[in-house]
């Protein structure tokens, strides 16, 4: 671990370009595998299929968060659940028309019932408020590091969990929280999640993301060149709260309804999975983790149901998908102990085969 | 004053069951730098291997319990063989998303071969009396479950201090290539360590079956997770700290569940994990962790 993996990643493009122009157009790029698969979504499938996909879409604008703060930092972190949960929950109590409101939520304190907000408007706000909650929470977590960071980020999902659950008043408790007008389609998922790459890629590429990655391989050796590692940790955990949290504003406007364990273990172990098979460390490997798992496991869970394949009817199959979750990551990490992409994001692989193409 | 020693009494219970969950996480990290959250997958054959004995007519506790502890070791040993030796040398998360693949591929063949629903063993009844010292209504089952754990430190105490292989494993958990330079074999030591998480998981899954007389796909994951916060709390790594990390869970989650309202009852465990975030702010080595700066050399 100790050949500086970051400091020393080769820069196949073009020296000449901008550094910022290079990572918007390298974030591109890696963003161009999910517009086709979503175009073609949109082209060819039919309409159940495309509430997959936006649910995958999800996923992935969580994962390209997750990877913000834990593949530059490379802290393990299970808290980003919390901030999507915050930011569905803060615009279903925000945007949700009076009628619905009255059933759901009648003794919101603030007189939070009585007020409507502009769809974007709540989206605003919400973001806002996850905002403050990145702000608060990343001034402990930037100052631990290794497990205790973890554990302080496990317990931020917990005690989200446990507020959204048992505050009944504000959240509707265990109970799903619906009539959230519905205002975006699969188009703005696919907007926002190339949004959410380029940001990622920037950050990655900036001088704090450089510095940040540099820290990770060796906190000693960065601090020794005067790198402040709290300060970078803390913009990190911000940035990344404010991409998971607009994940759980694009979820709860589409779907219409939020319920507070969906944002509990299984969706933190789902995209903690899909980064680290698809290699945390680059931007790419969070696409491709979350393409691979998000497409293969739903491939897997149409056979879970018993499907019927050439005639012949399969019996149902329950856990199948989970199973072959279990083995893919197991055999992943046999395979690739540092995840599918490894160091190098998809443009810079790509630029690496050009150009030993054209020496040959 | 009964209430209350009513309740000392559940927090020993609690806790030496975490502190057992505890120190088995803790051996595997502390030799091999690895977060097994497979454990709770080895506790959960180890009851499902009795319940499928009891299915083919074992009545006997003392057979379901022996069945449960070899069980133990053997699905630990068997679980380092194939998922762990390959990723021995990686980095930390790739080890820690092992283990989630392992607990999740047991899990779903649980779900799968056998049921996803609970699925009754009474056999470990007997275990679980309440009879009454003077006034006081007492569970044989937390009395067992201090005494074992007790008699579990000591054992393992003993073995790391008094015999050769757990020297290795002590000197293991410090340098590894240093004990592997004194011709002692990699795979042995970590084998070992492996055996003896896999002994503890083993008991207890026999205690979590007695009480609960049924066993579930996730019999051992939630409590992993608790175990693996009561590690972190007593300092990762340490066994010591392992030990008193459980115990310390065990009170608060009692105290907790003591003086907080009842309206309040569902935030026992975010209160929980409140304090735990504020313990490891506070002191972010673990109650029992030393300070090691950047930089220092091992003392």
């Amino acid at each position: 671990m100790t050949t500086s993996q970051s400091s020393a990643a080769p820069a196949p493009t073009d020296r000449s370009m901008p550094p910022l122009l290079r990572s918007v157009l390298g974030g591109l790029v890696v963003a161009v595998p999910v517009v086709v698969i979503g175009v073609l979504i949109l082209w060819l499938a039919p309409p159940y299929q495309v509430r997959i996909a936006f649910a995958g879409y999800v996923n992935l604008v969580i994962v390209v968060g997750l990877q913000i703060f834990m593949g530059n930092a490379n802290i393990g972190n299970f808290g980003h659940s919390a901030f999507v949960g915050v930011g569905a929950y803060f615009v279903a109590i925000l945007a949700t028309p009076l009628a619905a409101k009255k059933l759901s939520i009648p003794n919101a304190p603030f007189g939070l019932s009585q007020v409507v907000l502009d769809p974007i408007v709540a989206a605003v706000v919400a973001l806002g408020i996850v905002g403050v909650l990145a702000l608060l929470t990343g001034f402990i977590i930037s100052r631990l590091s290794g497990i205790a960071a973890s554990i302080v980020t496990l317990s931020l999902l917990i005690i989200s969990h446990g507020v959204f659950i048992n505050y009944t008043d504000l959240f509707k408790g265990a109970q799903a929280f619906f009539g959230i007008p519905v205002v975006i389609g699969l188009p703005t998922a696919i907007a926002v999640a190339v949004a959410a790459i380029v940001v990622a890629r920037v950050f990655r590429d900036s001088q704090d993301g450089v510095q940040l990655r540099a820290s990770a391989d060796d906190v000693l050796a960065a601090r020794a060149f005067g790198v402040n590692v709290v300060r970078l940790r803390f913009k990190a955990w911000v940035l990344s709260a404010l991409v998971c949290g607009s994940a759980g504003i694009m979820y709860a406007y589409f779907m219409g309804a939020v319920i507070a364990r969906a944002f509990f273990f299984q969706q933190v172990f789902l995209t903690l999975a899909m980064l680290i098979l698809g290699g945390m460390r680059t931007v790419s490997g969070a696409v491709v983790g979350c393409a691979i798992l998000s497409i293969g496991l739903e491939a897997i869970r149409s056979l879970e149901s018993g499907a019927t394949i050439m005639g012949v009817q399969l019996p149902e199959m329950l856990g199948l998908s989970g199973l072959s979750l279990g083995a893919v990551i197991v055999l992943g990490m046999a395979f690739r102990p540092n995840g599918i992409m490894g160091r190098l994001e998809l443009d810079e692989l790509a630029a690496g085969w050009l150009r030993r193409l054209r020496r040959s | 004053m009964d209430y209350a020693i009513q309740q000392i009494v559940n927090a020993l219970a609690f806790g030496s069951e975490y502190a057992l969950l505890a120190l088995g996480l803790a051996l595997v990290f502390s030799i091999m730098g690895l977060v097994n959250f497979a454990h709770g997958e080895i506790i959960a054959v180890a009851g499902y291997s009795v319940f499928f004995a009891v299915a083919l007519g074992l009545q006997s506790v003392l057979g379901a319990v022996t069945i449960a502890i070899v069980m133990g070791i053997v699905t630990a040993l068997v679980f380092e063989r194939v998922a762990f030796r390959p990723v021995r040398y990686a980095p930390t998360t790739t080890g820690l998303l092992t283990a989630f693949g392992v607990s999740i591929v047991v899990q779903n063949m649980l779900t799968l071969f056998v049921s996803p629903k609970a699925r009754a063993v009474p056999v470990l009844g007997p275990l679980n009396q309440t009879f009454f010292i003077g006034p006081y209504a007492v569970s044989s089952l937390q009395l067992l479950e201090l005494a074992v754990t007790i008699v579990a430190i000591v054992a393992l105490v003993l073995f790391l201090n008094r015999s050769l292989l757990g020297l290795a494993i002590r000197a293991a958990a410090r340098d590894f290539s240093t004990v592997r330079l004194m011709g002692v074999k990699a795979n042995r030591v970590i084998a070992t360590g492996f055996a003896l998480s896999g002994f503890l998981a083993g008991v207890v899954s026999v205690f979590i079956l007695a009480r609960r007389g049924s066993v579930e796909p996730d019999f051992g994951s939630a409590p992993v997770i608790k175990a693996f916060v009561a590690c972190v709390l007593g300092g990762f790594g340490s066994l010591a700290g392992a030990a008193v990390g459980g115990m310390v869970l065990g009170f608060l989650d009692v105290a907790i569940l003591v003086a907080l309202p009842q309206k309040f009852g569902g935030l026992r465990d975010a209160l929980t994990y409140f304090l735990v975030g504020v313990v490891l702010f506070w002191r972010p080595q673990g109650l029992l962790g030393r300070t090691v700066e950047l930089g220092d050399k091992e003392v």
